[in-house]
């Protein structure tokens, strides 16, 4: 089954924005028929990574936000990336419950979030230059049909 | 759909919206403050009746709740989590700060049955 699909879009980093992201990707993933589970995972692991860069990337004062989706067979990457501020530490910032903004009540479980709801994870950061999340999940393989 | 929080003497319910993001949740947040303000509250209710997505940021403002009530001696319940939802909350250890409403219904229900 050699069947490709890509597509990129570029949003503003703004909180309306998190539910628009989450739409695109299971509209794009719908041909290859997902499970409602494997659905709801990705839409909270794209949640995440959206809510990131607009908190922490862009700290709330905007920007823009690409998003790569691709589907290689029933293998989906989805690349988030932003030019924001940057994690410093990534290591740091992967821990469960780690979080630098403790005032605002975030859990510190963004990231463990998303390794917990996709196959792969990748985070790559450069102080001040920006983040790009790259996330991998196998969608709709208890599916019998040939897509 | 009705998601307007009712308050009752010193209960709080809190309807919650479909899905639950970091913008959804900086808007429950707001709803919940003032209520709180009306009354003093110790025990909420989260309702996930119409809910089939949350992310890591409802698990911050779930938590957040518990601290508030925990030092008044409350309480958090969280009500119709669907399976779908129950990952999420069993994946964050949720469960270990907030009890499933239905719980306590049954519990109770045992319990004057035990009377009986």
């Amino acid at each position: 089954m050699g069947n490709t699909n890509e597509m990129l879009v570029e949003f503003e980093a703004i909180g309306e924005n998190e539910s628009l992201a989450r739409i695109v990707v299971a509209a794009f993933v719908s041909k290859v028929n997902p499970t409602l589970e494997e659905l709801g995972d990705i839409k909270v692991a794209v949640s995440e990574a959206v809510t990131n860069a607009i908190i922490h990337g862009y700290e709330g004062n905007g920007g823009t936000i690409q998003m790569r989706i691709a589907l290689d067979g029933h293998k989906l990457t989805i690349v988030i990336t932003d030019k924001g501020k940057g994690i410093p530490d990534v290591e740091k910032a992967m821990e469960p419950l780690f979080t630098t903004k403790p005032e605002e009540e975030r859990s510190g479980m963004g990231f463990s979030f998303m390794e917990a709801f996709t196959n792969e994870l990748m985070v790559e950061s450069k102080p001040g230059e920006g983040t790009r999340i790259t996330m991998v999940k196998m969608m709709g393989e208890q599916d019998g049909s040939d897509n | 759909m009705n998601d307007e929080l009712k308050l009752e003497q010193d209960w709080l319910w809190i309807p919650l919206p479909a899905e639950i993001d970091h913008f959804q949740v900086e808007q429950i947040r707001q709803k919940i403050k003032e209520k709180m303000q009306e009354a003093y509250v110790k025990y909420i209710v989260f309702d996930f009746q119409n809910t089939n997505l949350m992310d890591s940021s409802g698990i911050g403002l779930i938590a957040g709740r518990y601290r508030e009530l925990a030092v008044r001696g409350g309480q958090v319940y969280v009500s119709n989590v669907s399976d779908n939802m129950k990952k999420v909350l069993s994946f964050s250890g949720l469960y270990r700060i907030v009890t499933p409403w239905e719980q306590v219904v049954v519990d109770e229900a045992t319990e004057m049955e035990l009377k009986e």
